[in-house]
């Protein structure tokens, strides 16, 4: 059995996400020493290799990003991105477990401070399956301009969205500092 | 009847993304609500006695060489206020107004002292300067020590009985009166009252 996406919806998720990717392979570079340091306090790899899988993870971002604008490459690019995600939510979630909350998860650039918390990994989660569908077959369907409206109110709705859904996972641990509801 | 169906699609997308960039300013400005109303008292660093804790006792002498103690029981049943500061931070200077009118205000219960170290030449100028010669200024690395002082302007309140009451990082007025509120409450700080607060309205 298969399912077949909308073309138009496919492009709308293709494009937030290659957005996403490539806005946080941005910061990451632009302030690669402090990317570095966040990666190295995830203490999973020794303190020699950090540097070089830092590289590694910013430049693999700044790949798939580019790789899911190029229309050939989608299902490739799309199962990177799930592997990436996997990767970042596997880091995170072994921390969690470990007990160490407090370290910044280094998502969100070095000024937005960020503890790690049980809603990154369901964003990532959610962020996995965006991907996944990317890689669904299109069901071949000719564009009108309709798809045109769809495809950028489309992208701007989840471009502001992410951001509102990002920024209140960043208010969450400050709610909780200040000794209000526990939400 | 398609025509109806693309006008309100569209329509709808519109009002869409008006909602959900309404949606991400509100958020933002929660962030901004989370920057100011973050710590109102004292910034308590975590060295040094805390509260609850006997202040050590020192003998030292002041500016014009008289001895004075700091810590244990004080004989005129008085509180004090250990104020740190130093030349050249320039806000423990804007402070030393509020200090004087502090003095003079709760002069029945509490003894002002102005507690610095290094050289003494350095701090000439500065003592003549602003008149402190006759106001407690007491020049002694051990006394900063002692408190485990780091940042500046940093003040300490000991009780009657040389026990540490509350300690901070005071930057203003607020922060300096969030001390004495402390003593009165009997809460080291003002996240601890508001915690105890809580507490006291859940059992209620």
């Amino acid at each position: 059995m298969s399912f077949d996406l909308d073309p138009a919806v496919r492009i709308a998720l293709r494009l937030s996400l290659a957005l996403l990717l490539l806005a946080a392979s941005h910061h990451k570079l632009r302030e690669f020493e402090a990317f570095r340091s966040a990666m190295a306090n995830y203490r999973l790899l020794p303190d020699r290799w950090t540097r070089v899988a830092a590289a590694g993870v910013a430049s693999g971002e700044l790949a798939v990003g580019i790789a899911l604008l190029a229309p050939g490459l989608t299902r490739a690019a799309a199962g990177a991105a799930v592997a990436l995600l996997a990767l970042y939510t596997a880091a995170i979630a072994i921390n969690l477990i470990r007990g160490r909350r407090d370290i910044d998860c280094g998502c969100a650039g070095p000024r937005a401070r960020r503890p790690l918390s049980g809603g990154l990994v369901a964003r990532n989660a959610v962020l996995m399956l965006v991907a996944a569908a990317c890689a669904l077959p299109a069901a071949g369907r000719p564009l009108v301009w309709l798809d045109g409206v769809t495809l950028v109110a489309g992208v701007t709705v989840l471009v502001f969205l992410y951001g509102a859904i990002d920024a209140s996972l960043a208010h969450a641990p400050r709610l909780r500092a200040l000794g209000g509801s526990k939400a | 009847m398609i025509d109806a169906l693309i006008v309100s699609n569209v329509l709808l997308w519109v009002l869409v993304i008006v909602l959900s960039g309404v949606v991400l300013a509100l958020v933002r400005q929660v962030g901004v609500l989370h920057e100011r109303v973050a710590p109102a008292g004292a910034l308590v660093l975590g060295d040094g006695p805390r509260a609850g804790e006997p202040a050590p006792v020192l003998e030292l002498e002041d500016w014009n060489g008289r001895s004075l103690r700091i810590g244990g029981a004080d004989p005129g049943g008085r509180s004090t206020l250990l104020f740190f500061l130093s030349p050249s931070c320039p806000v423990c200077k804007t402070l030393l107004p509020v200090l004087d009118s502090v003095r003079s205000a709760e002069d029945r219960w509490l003894r002002v002292l102005l507690a610095s170290d290094g050289p003494r030449p350095e701090h000439e100028d500065f003592v003549r300067e602003q008149g402190l010669s006759e106001r407690g200024y007491i020049l002694s690395s051990a006394l900063g020590l002692a408190y485990r002082v780091g940042r500046l302007p940093y003040a300490v309140l000991i009780d009657e009985g040389g026990v540490v009451r509350a300690t901070g990082l005071v930057n203003s007025r607020e922060h300096l009166e969030s001390l004495f509120e402390a003593k009165e409450r009997g809460a080291p700080s003002v996240q601890d009252y508001l915690e105890r607060q809580r507490g006291e309205r859940r059992v209620a």
